[in-house]
């Protein structure tokens, strides 16, 4: 990607970042200075391959390759004649060397192989297929205007849904200030006692949200009732969790850590417990830890029941290495 | 609150008994050391004898003895004792007593004549640095040394990872101020001792001297803090055979050791006496003046077998890194003459 330069001017990405690349049917990239500066008639030739292109025809280069893009041109152009669908065909053979002649033909114009040959094919396949060509092509455009009917359908239904539940969280606002003022104004002017009149009120509430709460659960069934995308897909989580269940590999594992508590060897004489080192006044003779080293979470006993383990591990040692 | 102190307890108490100098570093008698010694010699020896057959006359003393090695090494740790004493900013004990450790571990396995100690003695006292955290950086350090500085970094530097190679990589020494001070507070408490703190100089004096002797490759630390504390009350007139036999072992059955740490610790003490004698100067010039023929060359930074080995690790290395510039030939020659140079006179 970095490489990409205009092989007229020689720009490179690298030197104008904002830099767009075109390329017209014949394949070959111009940057678009280029192409204004070339085409400020409307048209011209390609300056690699002489073909003359319109200016019209410039489009952003997506893929890197040439080839590719000269190959999904073409393809373009060539599947507005070659529209016929399986249903027409006798035999999935049929249909699937009709699929082949089509790739023939657009990798010859994409490479120029037998360029005239393959064109005249072009033609005379119009001439034969013509009313079918135009016959499936109202029906291919009467398929888009199907699925913008749905996609503009569930659009709507969106909408309408998130309407609704703004509406009804107004409502539960506006009802819970009129419920607030009641219970204030029964408490400023009603002698009864307090603590009754508010758990008149609470238990009111209670009943209130039991109802709304029915009501939600009413709305969320009708909204389950669509589960399907426009484009055949299904919605649910159960299905789908279903379908992982059975491609996730199990995973081998190992055997289980086992902890084991590591056991203190002395070596020696015992050595007092932490208790004892106050009590018995180990730590009167410990210098007494700094502010500073407290902060750090040291205390003096530390150091003082280090120095007597150190003390005390190992006095017995012998060393059993006496091979000589 | 207990399952912390519990596993600080085990933090703290697993240290020697679990560690690698136990394991590894503590022999069981010194004619176990001669003896590894001695092969060493003997393997060095081995290695070299087509050296010795060009030599008509006495052949048998081309090479150092093992006996010889050991008055040389033991003439480089008084050296190593002068040079960490005198050293600034000052050495927290600890640095030189691990510094001693890796000094005699290193020579049990190598010969003399294969590393010279007076670079092994430097390089162990850095590396020491290092592991007892006590920080000084190379500069630092070498300020301390005398003669060619850039030289004497170099050797360090050199030679760092090949000591910690020959250690094995155990670096952790347990040395035996640490025990002294628990010993002494548990003096303060135990004991009917007055003021314990008297014995200290008499304690150091000990420790600094028992370094100087194979006692630190044969005793765990704590025994050798016994028998430190034990020598100083001695010498002042101070009996602590009570506080060993009941308080110390009395009270969880460990009288049954009570024999073997009376046999260590009077074994450690008569290291003292008998072991402590520095070895004469004419001596050691002899010693040097033969290893200077028979060391081996090619660990000999004086050598030009040395120095054709480095111009060819540099030129290695030049060539590995792709660097495009060329390293002046002449300068690069002096550089390395200078560096060999003399190495400090410690």
């Amino acid at each position: 990607m970095d490489e990409q330069t205009c092989p007229r001017c020689k720009t490179s990405r690298y030197r104008n970042p904002s830099l767009k690349l075109m390329v017209n049917v014949c394949g070959h990239t111009l940057c678009e200075n280029c192409v204004e500066l070339l085409f400020i008639k409307g048209s011209g030739n390609c300056p690699e391959c002489g073909v003359s292109l319109k200016r019209n025809n410039f489009r952003l280069q997506l893929f890197e390759d040439s080839t590719v893009e000269k190959d999904v041109d073409i393809r373009k152009k060539i599947l507005k004649d070659y529209n016929k669908k399986e249903e027409e065909f006798f035999s999935l053979k049929e249909y699937n060397d009709y699929l082949e002649e089509i790739e023939t033909i657009i990798y010859n114009l994409t490479h120029n192989v037998d360029y005239i040959e393959t064109m005249k094919k072009i033609e005379h396949y119009k001439k034969e297929n013509r009313e079918s060509i135009i016959k499936n092509k109202m029906k291919y455009n009467k398929e888009i205007l199907e699925l913008d009917r749905l996609i503009e359908e569930e659009r709507q239904h969106e909408i309408d849904k998130r309407e609704s539940i703004e509406k009804q969280e107004i409502e539960i606002k506006r009802r819970k200030i009129i419920e607030k003022e009641a219970l204030i104004e029964e408490l400023m002017f009603s002698d009864n006692d307090a603590k009754e009149i508010l758990n008149y009120f609470s238990e009111n509430k209670n009943k209130k949200e039991n109802i709304l709460g029915i009501n939600k659960q009413l709305k969320k069934d009708n909204s389950k009732k669509i589960s399907y995308f426009s484009t055949g897909v299904r919605i649910g989580i159960g299905d789908s969790n279903q379908m992982y269940g059975k491609v996730l590999p199990k995973i081998e594992e190992g055997p289980l850590f086992v902890y084991v508590e590591p056991q203190l060897i002395v070596d020696g004489p015992s050595f007092p417990t932490w208790d004892n080192l106050e009590k018995m006044g180990y730590l009167r003779y410990t210098k007494q830890e700094s502010i500073d080293e407290n902060a750090g979470g040291f205390v003096s006993a530390y150091a003082c029941m280090r120095a007597l383990q150190e003390a005390m591990c190992g006095l017995y040692n012998i060393s059993k290495k006496c091979d000589i | 609150m207990l399952s912390v102190n519990q596993s600080l307890n085990l933090l703290f108490g697993s240290m020697f008994p679990t560690s690698t100098q136990k394991n590894y570093w503590i022999f069981g008698s010194e004619s176990e050391l001669n003896k590894l010694r001695e092969n060493a010699n003997k393997a060095f020896i081995k290695r070299h004898i087509n050296r010795v057959q060009g030599i008509k006359d006495d052949k048998s003393n081309y090479f150092l003895n093992s006996n010889e090695e050991r008055l040389l090494v033991k003439f480089y740790e008084i050296k190593m004792r002068d040079f960490c004493r005198r050293f600034t900013p000052q050495m927290p004990k600890p640095v030189i007593g691990t510094a001693f450790h890796y000094l005699k571990r290193f020579y049990l396995n190598n010969s003399v004549m294969d590393y010279h100690p007076k670079e092994m003695l430097i390089t162990c006292v850095y590396l020491a640095c290092k592991v007892e955290e006590f920080n000084v950086s190379i500069k630092q350090f070498v300020a301390n040394v005398k003669g060619d500085l850039e030289k004497a970094t170099d050797i360090i530097l050199n030679n760092e990872l090949l000591l910690m190679q020959h250690l094995n990589y155990q670096l952790t020494i347990h040395n035996p101020y640490r025990p002294i001070e628990g010993l002494l507070i548990d003096l303060k408490v135990r004991s009917n001792l007055s003021d314990p703190d008297r014995l200290r100089p008499t304690i150091e004096d000990f420790i600094d001297r028992l370094f100087l002797t194979d006692a630190s490759l044969l005793y765990s630390p704590a025994q050798l803090a016994l028998a430190a504390v034990l020598h100083s009350a001695s010498k002042n007139q101070e009996n602590l055979d009570a506080y060993v036999t009941e308080t110390l072992l009395g009270k969880n059955n460990g009288l049954q050791y009570l024999k073997d740490l009376i046999e260590a610790v009077r074994k450690i003490r008569t290291f003292l006496v008998k072991n402590v004698e520095t070895p004469s100067r004419d001596q050691i010039k002899y010693i040097e003046k033969r290893l200077e023929i028979c060391r081996n060359e090619e660990t000999n930074p004086d050598s030009e077998v040395f120095k054709q080995k480095l111009q060819e690790m540099l030129f290695r290395d030049d060539k590995a890194d792709d660097i495009s510039y060329q390293a002046e030939p002449t300068t690069s020659q002096n550089g390395i003459e200078k560096i060999m140079q003399e190495l400090p006179s410690i």
